[in-house]
This record gives structure tokens, sequence and C-alpha cells, in this order.
């Protein structure tokens, strides 16, 4: 799905990506590594948020940043942020606001919107205005709004960091049954091992700027 | 009473005019600067020229728009028309400033979530902007106040011509300078009011928009 081959990115005069080479696919993938490693860069880089200064990100066998064609790849990848950013309105209208960037009409994006809120867990909320929320529920309204529009790819930013026991589970079978029952690819980026190490098909490992891939022996080894 | 209140919707005019004629290039011009990171030295060239003395662009303005000068077929010194333009000037670095801020962050954060989420460059931007919209007018706010309680541009370019660029703040330098104290504070209070009341509007704008 996404491929990045020796991908080079600085902020500055410091770089921030060393020659990365990477693949996700259908399934879940996990990115672990110590704060200041690059993962959000990474996130951002192959969400096509982020232009490399070197190397390339092949989107579904095609370079958007080279051939053109970036909107229409944008809008098969959704990157989530960590800190969740929440637009003026109530939770519903943060939940369609990727619907409705892309065109769909009120009621249907209203109805979509509903199914997803239902399914996190925040249909008690949806009127309720998006800044009033505690940081978990905020961490729900920004995944629920990235899974509406029902992409290809979906880049999440440690999702689980704000989030209890039992949320960090339900989010987590959500993801996984986005990656099977759908085949999005989803690409996770935490701290978090043990979760990491339950529903990771597929784990790297980066630190300073470069990635390695692990198997689950030491993905385990880490927990 | 009656040239009290003409002075007072006199200086509302003139302030309210040039704080949107600054505004309708101060903030394409700061979003201009926030979307290009590479234009940002140019925001602090704005920033270092918040401070520059009312009398010294009203001089510049006088030496432009004097019948000698570059600008003196225009006819316009010794009218609002003048002060508008002095004012627009004076609140032109605070307004670039102030929404440079605000902007960077909107379009940093809310820019960068709207492309994520598929957007075009021209919706992000229309988020990144709608979701500014209470900064910007706080930007509005605050340089309306600058420009109503400024005296230099308005003295040197208004000429303080009775029934006709006299505004509350050249009215004040002129009654203190008559030695009539208690109608200069009276004029005092007025402007203070002015300014209180646009700062709570501004608190109700603030809080409506959240």
């Amino acid at each position: 799905m996404i491929q990045l081959n020796n991908v080079w990115f600085r902020y500055g005069s410091e770089w921030v990506l060393r020659g990365v080479s990477l693949g996700i696919s259908r399934g879940v993938t996990v990115i672990l590594g110590p704060n200041g490693a690059g993962k959000t860069t990474l996130l951002k880089v192959m969400g096509l948020l982020l232009k490399p200064l070197r190397g390339e990100v092949i989107l579904e066998g095609v370079n958007p940043w080279s051939v053109g064609g970036l909107l229409e790849a944008r809008r098969k990848v959704v990157y989530v942020h960590e800190k969740p950013i929440l637009v003026r309105g109530s939770v519903l209208d943060n939940i369609m606001l990727g619907l409705r960037i892309r065109g769909v009409g009120g009621m249907e994006a209203s109805t979509i919107a509903m199914r997803i809120a239902r399914m996190l867990g925040l249909d008690g909320v949806v009127e309720s205005n998006a800044r009033s929320l505690s940081a978990g529920q905020a961490q729900l309204v920004s995944i629920a709004r990235a899974i509406a529009v029902k992409p290809r790819a979906i880049l999440l930013d440690e999702p689980f960091a704000h989030l209890d026991r039992d949320k960090r589970i339900l989010v987590s079978k959500i993801l996984e049954s986005l990656a099977f029952n759908q085949g999005t690819s989803i690409a996770i980026a935490t701290h978090d091992t043990l979760l990491a190490a339950k529903i990771a098909d597929k784990a790297y490992y980066m630190e300073d700027g470069t990635v390695s891939i692990m198997d689950k022996d030491s993905l385990y080894e880490l927990v | 009473m009656t040239e009290l209140l003409e002075t007072t919707f006199r200086s509302l005019y003139i302030s309210g005019t040039a704080t949107l004629l600054a505004g309708s290039w101060s903030i394409p011009l700061a979003y201009m600067l926030s979307s290009r990171p590479g234009l940002r030295p140019v925001s602090h060239v704005f920033e270092s020229l918040v401070g520059v003395p009312t009398v010294l662009i009203g001089l510049l303005l006088y030496l432009l728009l004097s019948r000698q000068g570059p600008l003196g077929f225009l006819n316009l010194l010794y009218t609002p028309q003048a002060i508008i333009i002095g004012e627009a000037i004076l609140v032109t670095p605070l307004l670039v400033g102030i929404s440079y801020r605000v902007l960077s962050y909107s379009v940093n954060t809310y820019g960068e979530l709207a492309l994520s989420l598929g957007a075009t460059e021209r919706q992000a931007m229309g988020i990144a902007v709608s979701q500014a919209l209470p900064g910007l007018i706080g930007a509005l706010v605050m340089g309306f106040s600058r420009a109503i309680g400024e005296l230099g541009v308005a003295l040197l370019v208004g000429g303080n011509i009775k029934g006709y660029t006299r505004t509350i703040t050249t009215t004040i330098a002129l009654e203190v300078s008559q030695g009539e104290l208690f109608d200069a504070v009276q004029l005092g209070v007025v402007l203070v009011s002015i300014m209180v009341v646009t700062s709570l509007t501004l608190r109700l704008v603030r809080g409506v928009s959240e």
C-alpha cells in the first residue's frame, strides 16, 4: 500500500529521517521507538503531509510527489494526530469534517458519523461542544473522524495515549476489524509495547531517524 | 454635548475605517507569511515596527501629503482621509504581527488536519482561517484601540480642524493647552470607555465562538 524508499527528511539542519525504507500493507503495522526517534515525522511523510527531501514515497505503485495526483493520493490515507485536533462545533461536526470536505451531503455525512460514533461509544456526546471533551473522548473523536472517510490506510500517532483500558481494547479491536474485514492498512506509532505485541502483523523499531524490522519474538522481549 | 458626541463619532468612524483598511491588507499578508516558512523574517520586521512613534508616521505622511510633497496633488492633507491613511499605516505592523501568530498556529494545526482529511489547498486555507477567526477579530480590536488612542498622526495630518478633523485625542491636547483640564478629563473618560467596551466585545465574541 505505502512504500518508503531511502527517505530523508530534516527540520532546519537536523535530520529526522535518515534513509528510511519500509512498507505497510493490509493489516496492522506498529512502529515503536523512544521519544524523538522520528515516528511522527515518518507517519506524516507516509501520509503525504511532508515531502521527503530525498527518497520516494510510493502509494499503490505511484509516487504522487513526482507524477501528480497528490489530492487523490492524500484522500486514500488519513493521519491521526497524537494530540487530538478538534475544530469548533459539536462532536458530530468533527466526525463529519472529512466527509464534508470530500463533498458528502449533510444528511448522509450525519448518518455515517452517527454510526461511527455509536461504534466508538460516543453516541451520548455527539451534540456536545467538541472542545468540552476529555482528552480520551477527543482522541476517540479524531479516530472516528478518520474511520468515517473509509481511507485505504490510517496512520495513527500514539492513538492509545489518552485512553483507559476498556477504550484501548475497543479501539484496537476496531482497528483490527478494519484491517481484516475492509482491507485497510493500519500503521500505529506507539509506546504501548504490550498492545503492539497483541495486534501487530508487522513491527518496526525506530531510533535516531532509522528503522529496523522486528520479528514477533523481539517484540515480546520488549514487553 | 453635541460637539462631544460629534467628536466621539468622528473618532470612531476614522479609527474604525483605518482598522478595517489595515485589516484588508494585513490579514492576507499575515496568511501569506504564515504559510511560507521562508518568509518568517518578514514577520519579525513587522513585529519590530509595532512601537514606531505615531508622531514619526504623522511627520512622514505630512511630508508626503503637503503641497510640495510627492502626493500633494491629492489634496488630502488636513482631511479625515489623511488621518485614516496614517492610522491604517500605524496599526499595520500590529495587525500583521498578531495575525501572523494566530494564523501560523492555525495553518500548522487546522490546515494540516484538513489536508490529512483530503482537503484541497483552498479548503485547508478556509478551515485554517475560520478556526483563526476569534484571534483575528482580537487583532482587529487591538488595532482599533491603538488607532483611536493615538495623537501624533491625527494632529499632524488632520490639523485638529473643528467640526472636520478634530478627534477625541486632539481635543484632549487642545483642552490641556487651553487649561480646560476638566473637559480634557471628561474626554479621557470617554476614550477609556470606548477601549473598555471594545475589549469586552472581544471577550464576548471569543466566548460565543468557543
